[in-house]
Parts: C-alpha cells; structure tokens; sequence
C-alpha cells in the first residue's frame, strides 16, 4: 500500500466546516434521474475554498451524473450553491460563469485545434475579461508542457498532457470551484502524480476542488473528506487516515 | 423509493383482455375508416372525390408506416414505388389503341398487353415490390439521414426515368390519359381496409418483430443475430407493394398520370400525415391520414367560402398549402410523437402492453 | 482541347456554386445536427432581392441580399429549430423540409407562380478570350467570389474567437457548453453565416438565369444537401468537397454526355450518389465510423 503513496504526502488540515464557505460549493437533495431512471437520489455535500473533496464509488454509482447536475448539464432538482449563491435553472454556460468548471471524464479536448486555441476557448467563460493574461500565465507555470506544446494540435498529445490541457482549459475560465471527472483514466502513475500535484497548488492558491475517481487509495489520501457515492446516494464518508484502512475501503466498495 | 414496478407493464398474458387489445386496435381503425368514408359520401359529389383520394393517401401513408414505422429508418422513396404501381395500371388498362395513338414510343408488346383493373392493381403492388426488394439489400444498410438521402435519390431517379424514358410511358411533358372509370368510392375503401388488415398481420409476425428490436439498438440487435439488412429489406418489399397499390389506385382514381405527380409533394404530404398521427403505430399511420385529409376537406370549404352565421367566411387561394405546412412544423415541435405518441387504439383495454420494441430515443 | 478547357472551367465554376451551398448546409448540420432543407428557401429570399433591388446599384442590392439571407435564417433558428433541441436529425430534417414547403406557398402567395426577372450584372454575362480560349465570364467571377469567400470563411473559423468557438461546437457540443461556449449564440451565428451563403449562392446564380421563381432554391438545394451528405456531412470541409462533386459531375455530364442520354444527366448523378453512399455511408472525406445520426 505504501509505495502507491503519491509524491506531495504531506500533513494534512482536516477540513474545519466553520472555514468560510466564501467561494465555496454547497450542495442538498441533488437528485438526477435519466427518464425516470435515478442515477443521483439526493446527496449533499460541500466542498470549501482551499479545500480538496473527494467522491468515489463503483461504475454506474452516480458519480459523473452529480457533476453534470452541478453543472446543469442534465436536468437535476435540489439545491447546489456557489459562494452562497443558488445556481437553480443556469444554463451550464452560464455556470461556467459564477465560476464552476468542470474537467469532463475522458477530457475531450477539441483534438482538431491547438493547445493555445483550446486555452483561449477556455478564457470564453471567464466572468471578467481582465486578468486573462495574467490567469494564462499561471496555467503555463502550472502545466510547462502547454507552453511547449503550444502550437500543437490537441489531438497529438498524449494522454496524460491531455488531461493537463484540460485542467488548463478549465482554468481558464478563473472558476473559484474545479470539479473533475476521474483525471486519473487511463493515465500512467507518473502522469496522475502530476495531475494531483498540480491539484494540490491549486487547491493551496485557494480554489475549491472535488475530484471524482474510481480508485480509492490516493484520493482518499489527499482529498480532507472523501464521500462514497453507492447507488445514486452517499453511504461512507471517509477521512485521509483511512487510505491505510483496507476493510473499511472495501466495505465502501462492496457495503 | 421506486421499488414498485410500473402497473401497464404487468399483464397476464393468458389474459382475454391481453388477446383482444391488437385486435380492437384494427376493429377500431377499420371501424374508423368506414364510418369517415360512409360519412363523407353522404356530403356530395365533390366531397366523395376527394375523399376517395384521402384513401389513396391513407393506403401510401400505411406503406411508409409499415416501413419507417417497424424499422426506425426514414424512406423518402417509397413515392417511387407508388409511380411505379400508378405506370403499370395506367398501361395495362388503358385501350390499346389510345395508347398506339398517344404513347407512340412504347415498347411494341406494351401496346396489346392488357388487363382487367383489378388483377392491374395488384400486378402494380408487385412491381412497386419487385423494385423494393431489387434495392433493399443495396439501401437497407444506411441509417437516418444517410438512408434519407439515398432513398430520396431513389426517388429522383424513378421520377427522372419515368418522365424521359417514352418507350414505356409518355413523352416529357405528356401524360397518359385514358385510364377507365372503374373505381368507385367503396371499392377504394375495400382496398384500404385491406391495406389496414395486411399491415397489422405484418407488424405480428416474426420479422417485424426482429425490425422492431434493431430500432431500439442496433448494434445489440446484431449481436443477438438479427440480420438487419434482410428484415429491413423485407419490410421494404412488402410495403413496396402496398405503395404500389396505392398508385393503382391512384391511377384509376386520377385517369391521368404522368411523373410530375410522383414527386417532392406527394412525399412530403404522406410523410407529413405519418408524422401527425405518430410515425411508431399503425393507429398513428390511419389517423394522422383520416385527420390530415379531414382539415383540407373543411379548408376547401373555407377556401369556397363557409357561411357562418351571417357572414361568409372564404380563404384566399393558396393558404390551404400553407396552413397544412404550418399545422405539420407545429406538430414536429411541440408533439414530435404524433397524435397517438406512437400508441395504438387500446380502449377499452387499457391494460394492453404496447407494440415490443421501445420507440428510439432522442440524442 | 478548348472545349475541355471551357468544359472544366464551368464545371469548377458549378463544382464552386454548389459547394457554397453544401458548405451554407453542413455549418447547421455540424453544430446542431439539423439538415436543413428550407436553406433552398432563403436562397430564393436573397434571389428575390436581388431581382427587386438591383436596379438601385450592385453596392445596395448585395449588402441587402445578404441582410435578408441573414435574418431569413435567424428566423428559422428562432422560430422552429431552436425549440426542436431534442429531436432526432430525422425528424429535424422533416421539419426542414415542412418548413420549405411552407415557404414556397408563401413565396407563391407573394408573388405569384411566375418569374420576376431582371438582368442582374449583365457585365458578367458574356465571354472573353485568354490565351486564345474562350471563357463565359461569369464562370470565372464565380470561381473568384466563391474562393474570397472560402478564404475569408477559414480565417474567420481558425483565427477569431467566434470562428473557434464555432468548430468546438461541431466538434464536441457538449463539452463546448460544459466550457463556456454560449450554445445559442453559436447556433446563431452558424445559421447567419449559412444566410450569408445563400445570399452569394443566389447571386451568381441570378446573375446566370436573370430569373427568380418560388422554386428558385429547391433544385440547388437538393443537389446541395445530396452532395453534403456524400462529402461527408459531418465535417465543414467534408461537406464542401461534396458539393463541389456534385457540381462538377452534373456540369460536366451536361457538356459530354450525348444528346440522346442527356435528358437522363440528373438521373446519372442521383445514381453515381446511391452508389457513393453505399460504399461510404459517411461520406467521402470521412475516415472510418459512421456518422451518428
């Protein structure tokens, strides 16, 4: 188990709920159903400023529908609140806009333009043009690989510099929240450490983050609060002490 | 929370109820249509006339129901087939020396090759079914829009054809004329009844129900070892030959044919009555033809002016197209399913299952 | 060997027309899966505008052209398309043709049955000699205005916002949303520049006829949407390449084939296209997969 611990272990702040919540992701009674079918049955869960939330659970548990509900991408009922503010009804475009960025599951960079064309297309939904350059910036620190890369069609690049563009992409939008769909997939252990390194800067320059994944260990590990997403609802909530907890990941799994 | 199973999909298929819904689904159409037709008679001439070319109608729309309907996969050609039905009853009961008169570039042995009216319209079925079953193994394997467009193309070429190809028919620009008077208003509901019958013993056989499958998915079906192409195809042969029917009717109905009839307009009326009625059943095939029909009856009443009261109320010439337009794109927006959503006739037994095979879902 | 040469001249000039119009089809098609048949109808809008306003100068009769192929085209985005978001392309393109239909009466409820003609830029109506070959102007005027326009399209697609913005809706419309990418105003603008199109589509062509009738734009764009769908539907450059097919058969089919078949020139090419589909159900210059309709 030890040599799966991921390059930034470091001492972790468990998460204090009385921190302000300014800039922050509140969620209550999300539920999402496909045509009568519930994928999501009412979860609720908050993800801090400066903070790192974890969701994990099997295939098909309601993981990716949450992030979309969020996002107003599928049609979801129940409460979600960005820095205090009800999202109800918004169009995911206009979520985008109150600062809510999703990095969708497989990626989907727009293989067909460069990687500077997709940043730019990031920055379309920024909530104020001022600061662009400035934001471009911190991505290209963030991801060196981008300002190589820079004229290069999206879709020669490999899998994990992929998923660095579309971390950047969706920084360009300067949300205050970041959700990603399993940036893990189909990645090499070389490439996720950088991911969740670059995660963890970017959780430590204050924004909200709330990572889905399938695998347990190292997102329990780093996340302060990992909730277990079982069949449309949350069953476990699990702290980074328990990443050593094999019985008690299993039983998440499998409870 | 939703442990419960939905009430509609519980059925005891031993059930009289379970047995006798399809069947009072058709009893129901074939009810429909005679009263509409027995009704109509009763309003005049004019009015029996074109109610006989509603049947025609119905009896295409019930073609391209059988087809579009069952496989999911869209025809624009199927007007083709009803050209082709119309050509060969036009030949074979026009007099012979009217047409060495006026199709002077036939085919030597089209000129004597005659037939009774009846056995005429039945041939045409075959020939409408014989092109079908000729390029359905080629066509049936595109999908959606790919299918449109080819079968449209179909439909081009059939027109294209028939219009410049005087050695079996009329010169360009020239129609076949001459066709006897010999259908009556209940012998065309007699073939549309039959129609009716002959598409809803097709929809519960084993290849329909095949077809029906590959709707829904495709590629599951597939792997189930359905061979798409050949249920599709099958189901555009047999509704070639209902479509060729209709144009025997139409023909005798008409007593003038001639390829410009057998175009864009006529597709997109049939297609457009399909759609009103909802495309997935053949209670939607009936209806949306019975209702489509119904409205231009009262719109030319309309146009010949109405009296009302006491003012008289008349269209201007030319908004009747227009009005059945806007009614069809309305449809399309806000009830994309048709008046019947797909569903059959089920009253009173509500508690029939529907059709299997689950309606395609929208992207 | 000069009738080759005039033969390929005007057929590229066709191959241009047509792919004009396929490219003003496969715009909608790529962002909102819509094949829309009733882009005929806008054709025969600007047409009519031409034929009606060119008397007050080629610089107010084009820019007006253009204005009415825009808004024409807003106006069935905003009318019928953009509350039919859910609908399957098949039943999109029944709509499409509905709405075509429609608009024809219209046009003939308007102005009639009959043709409004008018001689449109008869400067470019006649032929001229290079190199010792004959060319009918008009031909080459066409080429010329169809690859400025081209020229001017792929800059706007590759180098403005709105152009990028426009191939990541075709591309990945969802993801383009989850990004930011305002969906309506990006559906918009495909319909605009599809406007934009139809008006320079009706211009050489009435330039060509002098004549404009409610039936104006249907045979352009049933050869238009054939040929896009050939080409390959799904990509921009896809559906061009079709179109400019289907132009270029039909105009040379027209020059070479014998007196006797020439009445079956159409039917030739709607052949040539079942055959095309066949073999490559999606298209032409689409590699491998089918296209998801």
């Amino acid at each position: 188990m030890n040599s799966l611990r991921p390059t930034w272990e470091r001492a972790v702040v468990s998460a204090d709920s009385s921190q302000a919540l300014v800039g922050g992701l509140s969620v209550d009674g999300l539920e999402v159903s496909y045509a009568g079918v519930p994928a999501v049955r009412g979860i609720g869960l908050e993800v801090p400023a400066g903070h790192a939330i974890g969701l994990i659970g099997p295939n098909g548990a309601g993981k990716s529908s949450a992030l979309l509900g969020i996002m107003g991408a599928v049609p979801r009922s129940g409460s979600v609140r960005v820095a205090g503010q009800d999202v109800d009804g918004l169009s995911p475009e206009q979520v985008v806009r109150r600062g809510v960025s999703l990095v969708p599951e497989g990626r989907h960079v727009f293989t067909g333009l460069s990687v500077r064309d997709n940043l730019r297309l990031g920055g379309v939904g920024r909530r104020a043009k001022e600061g662009y350059t400035e934001t471009l910036e911190y991505v290209l620190e963030l991801f060196p690989i981008l300002a190589e890369f820079n004229n290069r069609q999206a879709g020669l690049l490999s899998g994990g510099q992929q998923q660095q563009l579309a971390i950047g992409r969706a920084l360009m939008a300067d949300p205050d929240i970041l959700m990603l769909d399993e940036p893990s997939l189909g990645l090499s252990p070389t490439a996720v450490d950088s991911v969740f390194d670059a995660l963890n800067a970017i959780r430590s320059a204050g924004k909200a983050v709330l990572v889905v994944e399938q695998r347990a260990e190292f997102t329990v590990a780093f996340c302060e609060k990992t909730y277990v997403l079982h069949d449309g609802e949350i069953t476990l909530e699990l702290k980074p002490e328990d990443a050593d907890n094999v019985e008690k990941l299993t039983e998440a799994y499998f409870g | 929370m939703s442990e419960s199973i939905n009430e509609k999909t519980i059925v005891n298929s031993k059930s009289l109820r379970w047995k006798l819904g399809p069947l009072w689904s058709l009893v129901s159409l074939l009810l429909l249509v005679y009263l509409v037709t027995v009704g109509n008679s009763y309003l005049g001439d004019s009015v029996s006339v074109q109610m006989q070319y509603a049947l025609v109608n119905l009896v295409i729309v019930v073609a391209l129901y059988m087809f579009i309907g069952t496989s999911g996969v869209l025809s624009f050609g199927h007007v083709a087939f009803v050209a082709l039905g119309a050509w060969t009853v036009g030949l074979l009961t026009i007099d012979p020396t009217l047409k060495r008169n006026l199709l002077s570039d036939l085919f030597p042995f089209l000129f004597e090759l005659q037939a009774p009216w009846l056995p005429a319209i039945l041939i045409g079925g075959l020939v409408g079914g014989l092109l079908a079953l000729i390029v359905g193994p080629v066509l049936m394997r595109l999908n959606g829009l790919q299918a449109g467009i080819a079968t449209f193309a179909l439909l081009l070429v059939v027109g294209q054809v028939l219009t410049y190809w005087s050695s079996i028919g009329p010169r360009s620009g020239q129609s076949m004329v001459g066709i006897p008077e010999v259908l009556d208003l209940q012998t065309t509901m007699l073939f549309a009844l039959g129609a009716i019958i002959f598409a809803w013993l097709y929809q519960r056989t084993r290849p329909a129900r095949l077809l029906r499958a590959t709707r829904e998915d495709g590629i599951a079906a597939a792997a189930a070892g359905i061979n798409i192409v050949t249920q599709r195809t099958i189901a555009f042969a047999l509704s070639g030959v209902v479509a060729g029917v209709a144009g025997g009717l139409f023909a005798l109905t008409n007593r003038v044919v001639q390829a410009s009839l057998f175009g864009i307009e006529l597709t997109f009326i049939t297609l457009a009555m399909l759609v009103l009625g909802g495309m997935l059943s053949l209670s939607g095939a009936v209806i949306g033809a019975l209702v489509f029909s119904l409205i231009d009856l009262i719109l030319v009443r309309f146009q010949n002016g109405l009296e009302i009261g006491s003012y008289v109320v008349s269209l201007p010439q030319g908004a009747r197209p227009i009005i059945l337009g806007v009614i069809l794109v309305l449809m399309l927006i806000f009830r994309p399913s048709g008046l019947t959503g797909g569903r059959e006739i089920v009253w009173p037994f509500r508690r029939t299952a529907p059709l299997p095979g689950v309606p395609p879902t929208n992207e | 060997m000069n009738q080759l040469v005039q033969s390929l001249v005007d057929a590229i000039s066709a191959g241009a027309t047509l792919g004009l119009a396929a490219l003003s089809i496969g715009l909608v098609f790529g962002v909102i899966r819509l094949a829309n048949f009733a882009a005929g109808e806008i054709i025969t809008a600007s047409g009519y505008s031409i034929i009606f306003t060119w008397q007050l100068g080629w610089y107010v009769a084009i820019p007006i052209a253009i204005i009415i192929g825009v808004i024409l085209s807003l106006l069935m985005e905003l009318g019928v398309f953009s509350r039919m978001r859910t609908a399957t392309p098949a039943t999109l393109l029944v709509a499409s043709f509905g709405l075509s239909f429609l608009l024809q009466r219209v046009y003939e409820l308007l102005f009639t049955n009959n043709v409004q003609t008018a001689a449109v830029a008869p400067e470019l109506a006649r032929t001229i000699s290079v190199g010792g070959i004959r060319f009918q102007l008009l031909s080459l005027a066409t080429i010329v205005i169809a690859g400025v326009i081209l020229f001017a399209l792929i800059q706007f697609l590759n180098k403005s916002i709105w152009g990028l913005q426009l191939q990541a809706a075709a591309a990945d419309f969802r993801t383009a949303r989850l990004v930011g990418i305002p969906a309506s105003r990006v559906i918009g603008l495909s319909f605009a520049l599809s406007g934009i199109l139809a008006a320079a589509v009706a211009f050489v062509t009435t330039v060509q006829t002098g004549a404009v009738g409610p039936t104006f734009g249907v045979p352009i764009v049933i050869l238009a949407l054939i040929g896009a769908v050939i080409g390959g539907i799904d990509k921009i450059s896809g559906a061009l390449a079709g179109g400019f097919l289907v132009g270029f058969a039909t105009s040379m089919l027209a020059s070479w084939l014998p007196s006797d078949m020439s009445n079956f020139r159409d039917a030739y090419v709607f052949l040539l296209v079942i055959v095309v589909l066949i073999f490559r159900p999606s298209g032409l210059l689409v590699r491998g997969g089918t296209v998801r309709t």
